[in-house]
């Protein structure tokens, strides 16, 4: 197996303590991962390449992250987005969900329960994949 | 007139009405204190909980808990106001300065303390913010009889606030970094004019007098040869010291009268271009930029060097590197001549993998006038290596020590002085980088070749990975046999084991609570945790060596060396703005001050965090109902009475809702509660009923035969004082204060009082009981005497117990108390037990064999 077989996930949040807390714990399972804390630098990113995954967190400066997913969703319509944030209220959660997201995370959370998130949609991709072969 | 005197009988009728009709609505408020104050504990102790890595959060959860607990402390203070009305204004003085300190370190302008310099001995952990990072950590290895330090003294971070404010630098900063930022200059440019604004400051009065206060008293250590001063940098910012390494200077061999230069150099290297692009790409904050300033007495240095506690030259193999030659240091740390080189092994035995012994033809010296000077070596001693075989070893344990202290490898500096001794000069986390290692990308794959011993559950207190030999702490086991490093296995998380964490390697116990006192102490030492993990105390054996990923929640059998890598390697939650801030904040919400009421500081001045108010206010609310009993015209309308027992303890039961049976708790019929009775089966409040099973279990209270003097025995029969006699206020009654989740006791029984506090949670997990003893009518040392023997037995039932002389505190909170009626039956027992018990206390020996007896009394009683 090739490093390329690996789940790919970026992470964007402004907050560094995000992606520090959650990047060596995703790597230590296995998966690949790049993290960003300004939004048009991931941005620019997601132009480049596609990811199986993206965390974003929603409210951040300059592009906030309700344009980040949907620009996401655009590019790469198979990637599984994860939203997380620390203002949670229904209607942002089901804004999101309409711009089709995965799943919705309120912080405070564990590192198992993202972990979790991340291990669903991970799946969800695999049988999406294999439904199309 | 008339109508004035009509006014006056209105007043006061309608005040008697109102007190009658308060003391109802006293125990509605009381009640309310007591939910608030808990409420306010479980938001402390989750707040502490975010520090254990097992959550990612950001700064709207800092802002919303803050909110919370403000909000809170705020309906607290309220609430007792109402119980005592304006008796305690300096309360709400105190609450607007914490909250006020709060609010300044979200709006990100940092509390930092009113001191201007700190001598080593007296720096503690919590003194970080002011003595910064550095300073704080050689402390704190010294203490942990981790290697001898230099003596010396921090300037603080105020001191650096103080400076940069009377000289008027600060503006200056902040436009000359947004014109870097912005691309309007380069950082050297930025860098040059913010520095040579700082080297043309003059240091404050106030800075100064306590500078020369502290050399003062460094010189009269020093005795007669001339002080000389190391003056380094100790950045402000937690533990974020590690990736400023060697962007701040340092002064050797700085005479005293330099000291002032040599500061201000050090001050301005805090705009060394080399920081000011760290911070950036570490998002520190400008206001979050304080330099503190370590000033240590010069070691006279024999031999000096480093050790990388975990060679980062040769990754994948464990070793410990060594580099060192004769003379000062600062040519090894530069990397500026050839040094000696030596590779030793990470086990305890250290054996010497690679020695390169260097040709040193000069060292680097103290010169006169406070220079260094390069000189010649004596011949014999240019080819010698510069340490021996045994120092070598000693160096590398030390280091070993330090980086089991710490958690991360380390990077020391040291120094050999004439007569051989090993002095630490500095230890800093050692950055090992990612990247090219070849066993980081394959992790995962790696992990699935070691057995899995547990995996899935528990709960962690503290994050990270811990690999070690198992100690399983059976009950009973004596906890001085713990050796360092190895993995605490407990079925229990209880307080009895904090003296052991800063041993420790990890900590996993079967059942536990990461809101519990053990895993505050597990984070406090940043010892990973994992508690809850059902069959650890099943499935780990003694002495098998495992390796523990709290992270993961998965014990591994043997030590995986990759995972320990992987997570040196990375990236530390600790070093994040938002983690900082957590702690900052936690520091005026989590401490208490306010321990002991007897002390002065028992004041609402005294009060410094949201902790000590809540503590404050607990205090004096219970205060308050037990004066009611005694208290002209109250008594008649309070419900409750003396209770019947079959042991003379003349205990008053004042009911302040659903603690005693409908019947008796009544107040129509006006017979003051303590000439109304109550039987016990009127009780409802089961932990007083467990404490009324326990004080008067046959055999113990009265027919316990004691050996003693004609005079202690009198003087120690069972005495309460009159309710009625003059002076005599809420000691005087025996009183128990019930409702139907709270117990409170305050008992005098043969000059001791002894006091019981109990709380009864809509979650288990959240009980407490607190004991206080104290006094006795014998001498000192038989009354400690009795204090010892309560603190072993207490302990044996898992409370957290300080003792200081003959005063006893014991505490069990969460699931050390989950079961509070058998611990309330026990302290029960241990009332009546401990009555008379001092007179007994002729000896030591004594101690252990009423330990003994009231063990298997216990048993006997609520089995163990």
């Amino acid at each position: 197996m090739t490093a390329t077989s690996k789940t790919s996930i970026l992470i964007l949040d402004d907050e560094p303590i995000v992606s520090k807390r959650l990047q060596p714990a995703l790597e230590k399972k296995g998966y690949e991962v790049e993290s960003f804390y300004e939004s048009a630098r991931a941005m620019v990113r997601i132009r480049e390449r596609s990811f199986d995954i993206v965390v974003t967190d929603l409210k951040m400066e300059g592009i906030d992250g309700m344009q980040f997913l949907a620009e996401v969703k655009k590019l790469s319509p198979r990637t599984e987005v994860i939203v997380i944030t620390g203002f949670a209220t229904m209607d942002t959660a089901k804004e999101s969900m309409r711009k089709g997201v995965f799943d919705f995370l309120a912080k405070p959370f564990k590192l198992g329960e993202i972990q979790e998130v991340i291990r669903k949609a991970e799946e969800h991709i695999r049988l999406g994949k294999a439904g199309k072969e | 007139m008339f109508g004035l005197l009509e006014h006056i009988r209105t007043r006061l009728l309608r005040r008697r009405r109102r007190e009658r009709v308060s003391l109802a609505a006293l125990f509605r408020q009381f009640q309310q204190v007591l939910e608030l104050n808990n409420r306010i504990l479980t938001a402390i102790a989750s707040m502490h909980d975010k520090l254990g890595g097992d959550y990612i959060f950001d700064v709207q959860y800092l802002r919303s808990s803050k909110q919370f607990i403000v909000d809170t402390v705020r309906e607290l203070i309220d609430a007792f106001d109402a119980m005592a009305p304006g008796r305690y204004p300096g309360l709400y003085t105190a609450f607007r300065d914490i909250r006020h300190k709060l609010e300044s370190e979200l709006e990100r302008r940092p509390v930092l303390p009113d001191v201007m310099a700190i001598p080593f001995a007296d720096i503690r952990l919590r003194d970080m913010d002011a003595a910064g990072a550095k300073s704080t950590r050689l402390v704190m290895l010294a203490k942990a009889s981790a290697g001898a330090v230099p003596p010396g003294f921090a300037v603080t971070t105020s001191a650096y606030r103080l400076f940069m404010e009377l000289n008027d630098i600060e503006d200056e900063i902040v436009r000359l970094e947004d014109g870097w930022r912005n691309g309007g200059m380069t950082v050297q440019e930025a860098s040059g004019k913010i520095r040579s604004r700082i080297l043309a400051g003059s240091i404050p009065p106030r800075v100064r007098r306590a500078m020369g206060r502290e050399l003062e008293n460094l010189r009269r250590g020093a005795g007669e040869g001339g002080l000389r001063l190391a003056v380094r940098s100790s950045a402000w910012g937690e533990d974020g010291d590690l990736s400023f390494a060697g962007q701040y200077d340092s002064f050797l061999n700085v005479r005293p009268e330099d000291l002032h230069d040599a500061y201000r150099k050090v001050l301005a290297s805090t705009y060394s271009p080399a920081a000011m692009e760290y911070r950036r790409e570490y998002d520190f904050k400008p206001d979050e930029v304080f330099m503190a300033v370590s000033v240590q007495a010069m070691v006279e240095a024999r031999t000096s060097g480093v050790v990388y506690s975990l060679s980062p030259v040769r990754r994948g193999v464990s070793g410990i590197e060594i580099a060192a030659a004769w003379g000062l240091g600062s040519p090894v740390v530069s990397g500026e001549v050839e040094v000696d080189r030596f590779l030793v092994g990470r086990e305890p035995e250290h054996a010497l993998l690679r020695r390169t012994v260097a040709h040193k033809p000069t060292a680097l010296r103290p010169g006169p006038e406070g220079s260094v000077v390069t000189e010649d070596v004596d011949e014999p001693l240019r080819d010698a290596p510069s340490l021996s075989p045994e120092e070598v070893r000693l160096l590398a344990d030390t280091a070993i020590r330090l980086e089991q202290y710490f958690k991360k490898p380390q990077d020391m500096e040291f120094a050999f002085d004439p007569s051989g001794a090993l002095i630490v000069l500095q230890s800093r986390p050692l950055r090992i980088e990612a990247g090219d290692d070849p066993h980081s990308p394959a992790l995962s794959e790696v992990l699935k070749e070691y057995p899995v011993l547990l995996s899935g559950e528990g709960d962690v207190a503290q994050q990270g990975v811990a690999s070690g030999p198992v100690f399983v702490a059976w009950e009973g086991r004596d906890l001085e046999e713990f050796p360092v490093g190895a993995v605490l296995v407990a079925h229990l998380s209880s307080p009895q084991y904090a003296a052991v964490l800063p041993k420790a390697s990890g900590v996993i116990t079967d059942i536990g609570s990461p809101l519990g006192h053990m895993a505050t102490i597990a984070r406090e030492y940043r010892v990973p945790a994992l508690l809850n993990a059902s069959r650890a105390t099943l499935v780990l054996k003694e002495g098998d060596v495992v390796t523990l990923d709290a992270e993961q929640k998965t014990v591994y059998q043997g030590l995986v060396r990759e995972l320990r890598m992987h997570d040196f390697m990375s990236d530390r939650m600790e070093e994040t703005y938002e983690y900082r801030l957590l702690r900052r904040m936690l520091k005026l919400i989590e401490p208490l001050y306010l321990v002991d009421p007897e002390e002065n500081n028992f004041t609402p001045q005294g009060c410094r965090t949201m902790h000590d108010i809540a503590r404050f206010i607990h205090e004096k609310a219970v205060e308050i109902l037990t004066e009611i009993p005694t208290t002209a015209g109250a008594s008649e309308a309070c419900p409750g009475g003396r209770l019947e027992l079959p042991v003379p303890m003349d205990l008053v039961v004042l009911d302040i809702g659903g603690g005693l049976t409908e019947e008796c708790a009544g107040s129509e019929d006006g017979t003051p509660s303590r000439r109304r009775t109550v039987r016990p089966e009127q009780v409802r409040s089961k932990t007083l009923r467990a404490f009324i099973d326990g004080v008067t279990l046959e055999g113990v209270w009265q027919s316990h035969p004691v050996a003693v003097d004609f005079s202690s025995f009198m003087s120690s029969m069972t005495r309460t004082f009159s309710a009625d006699s003059a002076g005599v206020k809420r000691m005087g009654q025996n009183l128990a204060v019930v409702s139907d989740r709270y117990l409170h006791l305050s008992l005098k029984l043969g000059y001791h009082f002894t006091l019981i506090d109990c709380y009864e949670s809509e979650d288990d997990s959240r009980n407490s009981v607190q004991f206080r003893f104290a006094g006795g009518v014998t001498g000192a040392v038989r009354r400690s005497r009795r204090a010892r023997f309560l603190s072993e037995v207490l302990k044996g039932f898992d409370f957290s117990v300080t003792v200081k002389d003959d005063l006893v505190v014991a505490r069990a909170k969460g699931w050390m108390a989950r079961d509070l009626n058998r611990l309330m039956r026990i302290l029960g027992l241990l009332v009546a037990y401990t009555r008379q018990l001092d007179v007994s206390m002729v000896s030591d020996a004594v101690i252990f064999e009423h330990c003994q007896e009231f063990e298997h009394i216990a048993e006997e009683a609520v089995g163990n």
